[in-house]
């Protein structure tokens, strides 16, 4: 529990790192029905395509430096010394930043998916769908920011984007699902069965990776 | 040894074009233009292939750390983004008489284009840093973790429904192309194959010369 | 099994209208290993160049 206080604490701290994102979500979503003309139908049309690709977005930025100040100033490797379980550390550093910045983000999913659509139904859907995503892709791109540690962020969205891919393909496929109402749950439990791999392999990876870079 | 794989091959492969490309019978639906698949299949089976022999290259690296497996991986990148790059140009002007469009915004496609952008950034990776052993394993570990890819390129075309055509020819099932349509495209796999290994095996000399080039054995072995 | 099914080497080459999609696979194809196998000779044959002259 301290562990996760502490990380919260630190991510607290740093308001722009997980503000930041959330406001960028944002003003993507308001900026977007200003580029189409404004008939309800074609807003809705592509609005649950804008919507994953920015909560990609948006994790991107998230996990952006995740480790680099961490890494800068030594409190990296003093913690892989330190501490025994390196790989929960970073399980739960991911579980703060998706607690503090997937779940506001998967909230305000909701709220636009209803604001556009005026569907309950389906923006309720719609929101495990988004929370799900949101930390699939933390999970990414902590992977991406890992192995481009200290060679900016463009290095490690281009590494971890493809990856990403797949994710997109079934959201899609999960909304179609959703406006149909036919085999959502499916494709819902293929992302909980997608998370749930990489939720317990990422910290791992993440740990040799963050090792290598400090050997 | 390797330059008698290369003739072998390439005898095998410029065979199997012959006959394929001029001396099979059109196909009933598709024309002429399925004559591509002689070039298209062996591309598309070994950008998969490559990628699987990164994995295992891999694998070996991070667990006993085998010297030659990190440049076998650096060796086949490039070699995988090309033919990866082959694939991906043979199946769309495939695409052209067949489909009537040049490109599909289908799974199985999406997905080779997926993999041609992970070679890409597998090379983007390792150019990145300059202490190479670092480079290696960050390499090991994204090519492990890419490989998670290949499974959803191979089943992606059952998983959703596309244009792309079923496989042809599967480990499991009996052939759905005909017998004189098949040979050529075995020896043209065949012959692809064996071209591919030998670019890989010149690869690797050109990796093993440039990170021993310190080492004495090589002015030796020069 | 190996029988030529176009009556000349013209039709062979136009294949009803597909020649020009099949032929521009086949030189891209052989021009990209060609390319390949040549950058990976010459790079071979500098490393080796580099190696044989005395320091």
């Amino acid at each position: 529990m301290n562990v996760f206080y502490l990380e919260y604490l630190k991510l607290k701290k740093k308001t722009r790192h997980w503000i930041g994102p959330i406001i960028v979500f944002i003003l993507i979503m308001i900026a977007y029905p200003l580029t189409v003309e404004f008939l309800e139908k074609d807003l809705e049309k592509g609005f649950y395509s804008l919507l994953w690709i920015s909560i990609l977005l948006s994790m991107m930025l998230a996990t952006e430096d995740i480790f680099l100040e961490d890494y800068n100033d030594g409190t990296l490797e003093q913690t892989i010394i330190s501490i025994s379980s390196f790989p929960f550390l970073i399980a739960k550093k991911i579980f703060i930043y998706w607690f503090m910045i997937g779940i506001p983000i998967s909230l305000f999913s909701f709220l636009f998916s209803l604001g556009i659509t005026k569907n309950l139904n389906i923006s309720l859907l719609v929101f495990p769908f988004a929370m799900i995503c949101s930390y699939i892709f933390l999970n990414l791109f902590v992977f991406g920011s890992a192995l481009s540690l200290n060679k900016g962020s463009v290095l490690g969205a281009i590494i971890t984007m493809p990856l990403a891919l797949p994710v997109l393909i079934v959201l899609g496929k999960g909304v179609i699902a959703i406006q149909f109402g036919i085999n959502y749950l499916e494709l819902l439990l293929l992302l909980l069965g997608s998370l749930s791999i990489i939720i317990t392999s990422v910290p791992f990876i993440v740990s040799y990776i963050i090792k290598a870079h400090l050997e | 040894m390797y330059k008698y794989i290369f003739y072998f091959s390439l005898f095998i492969y410029i065979f199997s074009l012959v006959w394929g490309v001029l001396f099979t019978q059109e196909d009933f639906v598709q024309g002429n233009s399925f004559r591509i698949i002689y070039l298209h299949v062996p591309a598309s089976f070994l950008s998969q292939s490559i990628y699987a022999a990164m994995a295992i290259s891999s694998v070996i690296y991070l667990i006993w750390r085998v010297k030659l497996s990190a440049y076998l991986i650096l060796a086949m990148a490039p070699i995988g983004a090309l033919v990866t790059f082959l694939a991906l140009f043979s199946g769309s002007v495939w695409g052209i008489p067949t489909w009537g469009t040049w490109w599909q915004w289908d799974a199985r496609i999406t997905s080779t284009l997926i993999l041609f952008i992970m070679y890409l950034g597998l090379i983007s990776l390792h150019n990145s840093f300059s202490n190479h052993e670092k480079a290696d394993k960050l390499l090991s570990w994204l090519v492990i973790v890419g490989f998670v890819n290949i499974p959803i390129i191979k089943k992606s075309v059952d998983w959703w429904s596309t244009l792309h055509q079923s496989a042809s020819i599967t480990l499991t099932d009996k052939p759905t192309i005909d017998p004189s349509m098949l040979y050529p495209l075995i020896g043209s796999i065949i012959g692809f194959f064996g071209i591919v290994i030998c670019l890989i095996i010149i690869s690797s000399k050109v990796q093993i010369f440039k990170r021993e080039k310190t080492k004495s054995w090589i002015k030796d072995y020069v | 099994m190996f029988d030529f099914p176009f009556k000349s080497i013209e039709e062979a080459l136009y294949m009803n209208g597909h020649g020009i999609y099949v032929w521009s696979v086949v030189l891209v194809v052989t021009f990209c290993l060609i390319y390949a196998f040549a950058y990976y000779k010459i790079k071979l044959k500098k490393f080796k160049k580099k190696f044989n002259e005395p320091n």
